[in-house]
């Protein structure tokens, strides 16, 4: 599966040269997989001609706006993902949209993934829908706890919801959307619960008190000490994302890419 | 929240960053001013309208502790974060959205304090 | 005339498709005229409004017309045409075709971490 999981980076230089390249290492390796017969057990067939299509659009997009985008993949289960810089979230999100050949016009959803060890430790995922050409595209962007993100609902009123409830989870600022504030805590709530650093337990908890006549809310107490497990397996997790014990070799320019075994 | 974000942006102070809105800390300091200024003109209005069992004065001196808590915070994007939430909060409670028991949070009328002393704990009952 | 709707909400029925779409392919042609000529954006979108003008003009027919572009009823054609100009003209001021504004953070789309 690992193998179909393709990656067309984008590094500064040479960058056109970079994708032609990747296209037909592509190809070539789609062309190699179909002729050989598969001795595993498959879990899901592959679907080459879907995966070839995404990753031309892929392509296309990135040829489109070489501003913005920054990395494209096709996932091994054949979702097109598009990597932008933040402040390209309104021009990609509009070009997606209205570009005759995108017509990305649904937004099906806007959600955020937090990695606290990372520099920039919230991503945010847009998962667009295209009715007339029935596919999916995932745009991911990135931020941290203090940078605002251009709020996408000028481009979709979809969106609206989805950034405050990204805003109250999480704690992400969304500048110029026109009505943010909580939307599934409890008015008076401190903290953004899906945030890694948020204890499971939280922080605060209610119960009713007879003698004030109304719910009051104490700093939560365990009875028992909050009990950590060891659920660490001995087996390795993401076989198929094993790095590469040495790097291959990299191709000049002229050279012909090498013959797969 | 604001301390790892704070170092980081302290240790690569060279770089750019996205201002919230404020684009210095004279300008985020106004903004607190204004929002302390609408706090405390709307606390009679809360109190009457939430009827709650203070005085107008121990409201506004809970407002003035709640601002003082976050006095030693210099990044200005730090402070237009707490006074996003501070509007937030402020509006919440103009529109009633709050309920008496939440306005009444602030104020921590339930709590005791927690045993210090060995003694105490003692009676308390159980030693955590 | 012998439709009378488009079936689709929203979308009424035009009665000169031809003349409004001549409109607004050169309206998109003139707003690409403005954009650098190795833009990749305005390579890929002139081809398209050219290949789709050519059939305009050529094919007198909407019904023979809407299978030559073959993007659903010409109706839709039309609101594909309005987007793509919106689009055009404000793709001149973002200038998407630029290099890129700054390289992601190392190790930012690495996954799993």
């Amino acid at each position: 599966m690992a193998a179909s999981l393709v990656r067309l980076v984008r590094g500064g230089l040479g960058r056109s040269l970079n994708i032609s390249r990747s296209s037909c290492l592509l190809q070539q390796q789609i062309r190699a997989q179909s002729s050989t017969t598969e001795s595993r057990p498959t879990v899901r067939p592959k679907d080459g001609v879907a995966h070839n299509q995404l990753a031309a659009f892929g392509e296309y997009v990135a040829e489109m706006m070489p501003k913005y985008v920054q990395q494209v993949q096709v996932t091994c289960y054949n979702e097109l993902e598009v990597m932008i810089h933040p402040d390209g979230v309104i021009p990609v999100l509009t070009f997606m949209r209205d570009h005759t050949n995108a017509q990305f016009r649904n937004m099906i959803d806007l959600t955020a993934v937090d990695i606290p060890t990372r520099q920039n430790r919230f991503e945010i995922v847009y998962n667009l829908l295209s009715l007339r050409f029935n596919s999916r595209i995932r745009v991911k962007t990135y931020t941290d706890e203090l940078t605002p993100v251009d709020s996408a609902v000028p481009v979709h009123m979809a969106a609206n919801w989805y950034e405050r409830e990204v805003w109250d989870m999480y704690g992400v600022f969304f500048a110029n959307h026109p009505d943010l504030r909580r939307i599934l805590t409890d008015y008076g709530f401190e903290g953004h619960p899906f945030r890694k650093d948020f204890p499971l337990s939280g922080y605060v908890e209610v119960r009713y008190d007879d003698e004030l006549k109304r719910v009051v809310a104490e700093p939560v107490e365990l009875s028992q000490e909050f009990r950590k497990f060891d659920l660490n397996t001995p087996w390795e997790v993401f076989p198929a994302y094993r790095e590469p014990k040495e790097a291959p070799p990299k191709l000049e320019a002229g050279d012909a890419p090498p013959e797969k075994k | 929240m604001a301390s790892t974000a704070a170092t980081r942006t302290a240790a690569g102070a060279a770089k750019v960053v996205k201002p919230i809105f404020s684009r210095d800390l004279d300008e985020a300091k106004r903004r607190v001013r204004e929002l302390y200024r609408a706090w405390y003109r709307e606390v009679p209005n809360t109190v009457a309208t939430f009827q709650l069992d203070i005085t107008t004065r121990q409201g506004r001196d809970k407002v003035r502790e709640m601002f003082d808590k976050n006095k030693h915070v210099t990044d200005p994007r730090v402070i237009d974060m707490l006074v996003i939430k501070g509007k937030m909060e402020l509006q919440e409670t103009i529109h009633v959205w709050k309920q008496k028991t939440h306005v009444m949070r602030y104020f921590y009328e339930s709590e005791e304090p927690r045993p210090t002393d060995f003694v105490s704990k003692f009676y308390k009952g159980h030693d955590p | 005339m012998s439709l009378q709707t488009t079936g689709l909400v929203g979308l009424a029925v035009s009665h000169n498709p031809h003349e409004r779409l001549r409109i607004l392919y050169s309206k998109i042609l003139t707003s690409l005229q403005t954009m650098p000529q190795d833009a990749a954006y305005r390579k890929y979108t002139e081809q398209l409004v050219n290949e789709r003008f050519n059939h305009v003009k050529s094919e007198p027919d909407v019904d023979k017309l809407e299978k030559k572009i073959n993007c659903g009823q010409i109706e839709e054609v039309i609101f594909q045409a309005e987007c793509e100009l919106a689009l055009s003209r404000k793709m001149s001021d973002w200038k998407p075709w630029e290099p890129l504004i700054e390289e992601p953070p190392p190790n930012q789309w690495k996954w799993p971490i």
